[in-house]
C-alpha cells in the first residue's frame, strides 16, 4: 500500500461519503460505476477530521476505498496560525491516521480557526508580515517534526487585508516554504477569488510561487457576488479559473489536480466529467509547452 | 505601531463571537467584506446543527430550530478540532433552558440523536468472546473489571422518540408526535460489529442500574450488591452473571481484568 511520492500523479476527487456506493459499488448498477471510477480517478483526497478517533461504517468505508485507491490528508483544524500552543492530542490523531492510511500528500490551510480554547471552524485570514512569517513557520516545523514528514500549506480565500501587511501572500508563500521547509498545496480557484476580492493580479500569485514547492492543486467553484467573491466550494469551476488553470499548468507542470466540492455535492459522475475537463486541460497546457 | 499578532486575532475573533468592531481599525479600508466571515461562522454551525439533529429540527421547524441553534452555539462556543463535536450539550442545554425545557420531548430527541451518532462512529473495538468468562479463576471475580465497547452510550428518555426519528431518517413524514412513556427510562445505543449498523433499547431499571456500575468501573461485587438492592438479595450473583452474559453477546463488553490480570 505504500506509494512513494514521485509516483504521485494524475486526477484526483474530495471523497465525499455520498459517494461511497459509486466508489465501492456493493451490487447492480453500482458496480458499474465503481468499475467506471476506477478509470476516471486516480487519488482521493480526505478531509482528516473527519477520520481521526472514528470507526464504525466511515473507517470502514476509508479502507475499503484506501485498498483500491492511493489518498492525500486534508486537514482544516490544525490552525497554524493561531496564538495558542498545536494541539498535540490533535497532531497525534493526525499521525495515527498518517500511520494507517500511509498519505502521499498531508495538507492544512494557511490561516488560523480560532484563539484562546475557541475552534471557530472557519479559515482566518493572517496578517502578512514578519511576526506571521515567523510564528508560522516555527510551528510548521513542529508539526513535520512530529508527523515525520513535510506538509502542504494552501492558500486560503480571503475577504479581508489588515494595515499590518508588509508584503503580498505569494511572497509570504514562498518565504514560508523556505524557512518552514515546507510544501504548498495550491487552490486556484482561492488564488481567484482573492486576486478579485482584493484588485491584484492573480498573474502575478501564480509567477511568484516557487515552482519546486507546488506539490498538488485544487480547482473549486464559488459564488459571485458582484462586488466580492465567497469561495463557496459548492458549483462547477468557471471558465476564468480554467484558464487560470492552464496557465498553472504551464508554470508548475503536471501537478496532481483535483476538484474540491464541499457543499452542493453533486452526482459521482458529475464530477466525473469535470475532471475529465482538468485531464484534457493540463494535456493541453503541457502541450503546449512542449512544442 | 502595529498591534501583535494575537491582539488582531482576539478582536477578529471577538467580531465573531459577540459582533465587536474594533477589528475595523486593523483591517485595510475598514474590511468591506468583513461581513462574509460574519455571516459564515453562524451559517456552518447552523447548518451542522441541522444534519446532526434532523428529528429535532423537524420537531421545531425551521425558523424554530435555527432559533435554537443561534442561541446555543453563542452559548457553548466549539472548543474541539472537529465539528462533529459541535452538539455534543445540546440535548441538556435544551433540557435546561427557557423555553425548549418545558417542551421535554426536544431535549430528549437531541439526546437520542446523538446518542445513536455516538454509536455510529466511535473508535472500533473488539468484543470478548463469551467465553473468556470461564478462564476467570474464582478468586477472581469479586474484583473483576469490566472494559466496555466505546461505541455503548447510554441516555433517559421520558418520551418515546424512536419511531418519529426513525421516519425522519428514512425521509417520511412522521405519522404521530412521540409518545410519554409515563417515566424516565434509561436507554442504551450501540453498534452492532457485524452490520456497523445502530441499535438501541430501553433497558428494564434493574439491568440499567447494573450497567451504570461496570460503566462507572465498579467491579463485579459491586453489581451484586446492586443487584442485590434491586430484587431478591439471594439470586443477585445469578442475576449480575445473566446480564454479563446477555451483555457479551451483544458485544458490549471488550475486556476484563482483575488484580493485574487481564482477558480482552
Amino acid at each position: 500500500m505504500t506509494h512513494s511520492p514521485s509516483a504521485f500523479k494524475g486526477f484526483g476527487l474530495g471523497l465525499r461519503p455520498q459517494h461511497f456506493p459509486d466508489i465501492l459499488g456493493g451490487g447492480g448498477k453500482g458496480d458499474d460505476a465503481a468499475d467506471s471510477a476506477r478509470h476516471d480517478v486516480d487519488w482521493f483526497e480526505i478531509i482528516s477530521e473527519n477520520f481521526i478517533a472514528v470507526g464504525g461504517r466511515p473507517l470502514h468505508n476509508l479502507m475499503a476505498v484506501r485498498e483500491r485507491y492511493p489518498m492525500v490528508m486534508h486537514g482544516v483544524s490544525l490552525s497554524i496560525g493561531a496564538p495558542d500552543p498545536l494541539d498535540r492530542d490533535y497532531l497525534s490523531g493526525l499521525k495515527t491516521l498518517a500511520d494507517r492510511i500511509e498519505p502521499v500528500v498531508v495538507s492544512d490551510h494557511l490561516c488560523w480557526t480560532g484563539a484562546h480554547g475557541v475552534n471557530l471552524h472557519d479559515l482566518l485570514p493572517l496578517p502578512l508580515t514578519e511576526e506571521s512569517l515567523d510564528h508560522v513557520a516555527a510551528r510548521i516545523r513542529q508539526v513535520q517534526d512530529v508527523l515525520g514528514r513535510r506538509i502542504a500549506m494552501e492558500n486560503a480565500s480571503t475577504y479581508v487585508t489588515f494595515t499590518a501587511d508588509t508584503m503580498t501572500e505569494w511572497d509570504f508563500l514562498a518565504e514560508l516554504t523556505q524557512r518552514a521547509d515546507c510544501d504548498l498545496l495550491l487552490d486556484i480557484n482561492n488564488v481567484y477569488v482573492s486576486a478579485f476580492n482584493h484588485g491584484f493580479d492573480a498573474q502575478d500569485y501564480l509567477n511568484g510561487v516557487p515552482v519546486d514547492r507546488v506539490r498538488q492543486i485544487h480547482l473549486a467553484g464559488h459564488e459571485n457576488n458582484g462586488d466580492h467573491i465567497v469561495d463557496t466550494h459548492d458549483a462547477p469551476v468557471i471558465d476564468p479559473v480554467w484558464d487560470l488553470y492552464r496557465d498553472a499548468v504551464r508554470r508548475f507542470g503536471a501537478v496532481p489536480t483535483m476538484i474540491e466540492r464541499d457543499a452542493n455535492i453533486p452526482p459521482f459522475a458529475e464530477l466525473l466529467a469535470e475532471l475529465a475537463i482538468a485531464r484534457r486541460m493540463s494535456a493541453r497546457a503541457l502541450d503546449e509547452v512542449a512544442a | 505601531m502595529t498591534a501583535p499578532l494575537v491582539e488582531i486575532q482576539s478582536l477578529f475573533q471577538d467580531r465573531l463571537l459577540a459582533g465587536r468592531a474594533d477589528i475595523q481599525s486593523h483591517l485595510k479600508d475598514a474590511g468591506p467584506f468583513l461581513h462574509v466571515y460574519d455571516h459564515a461562522y453562524e451559517a456552518r454551525l447552523v447548518e451542522v446543527m441541522g444534519e446532526d439533529f434532523p428529528a429535532v429540527h423537524t420537531l421545531l421547524g425551521d425558523d424554530g430550530f435555527a432559533e435554537a441553534s443561534k442561541i446555543y452555539v453563542r452559548a457553548h462556543p466549539s472548543h474541539a478540532r472537529s465539528i462533529r463535536w459541535l452538539g455534543k450539550d445540546f440535548a441538556a442545554w435544551l433540557r435546561a433552558t427557557d423555553p425548549w425545557s418545558d417542551v421535554p420531548v426536544v431535549g430528549d430527541m437531541a439526546a437520542f440523536e446523538w446518542a445513536l451518532g455516538l454509536a455510529f462512529d466511535a473508535p472500533d473495538a473488539e468484543a470478548l468472546a463469551a467465553e473468556a468468562l470461564a478462564s476467570v479463576p474464582p478468586e477472581a471475580w469479586p474484583v473483576l473489571m469490566f472494559e466496555l465497547h466505546p461505541s455503548l452510550n447510554v441516555f433517559h428518555l421520558s418520551y418515546d422518540v424512536g419511531p418519529f426519528q426513525q421516519a425522519v431518517a428514512r425521509e417520511d413524514d412522521p405519522d404521530a408526535a412521540p409518545a410519554a412513556l409515563g417515566e424516565s427510562q434509561v436507554w442504551a445505543a450501540w453498534r452492532d460489529a457485524e452490520t456497523l449498523t445502530v441499535r438501541y433499547r430501553a433497558l428494564p431499571s434493574d439491568e440499567a442500574a447494573g450497567l451504570d456500575v461496570l460503566l462507572g468501573g465498579g467491579e463485579f461485587q459491586t453489581l451484586c450488591e446492586v443487584l442485590a438492592e434491586q430484587g431478591d438479595p439471594e439470586d443477585a450473583a445469578l442475576r449480575a452473571a445473566g446480564f454479563l452474559k446477555h451483555w457479551l453477546d451483544a458485544g458490549w463488553i471488550t475486556g476484563l481484568s482483575a488484580e493485574g490480570m487481564s482477558w480482552s
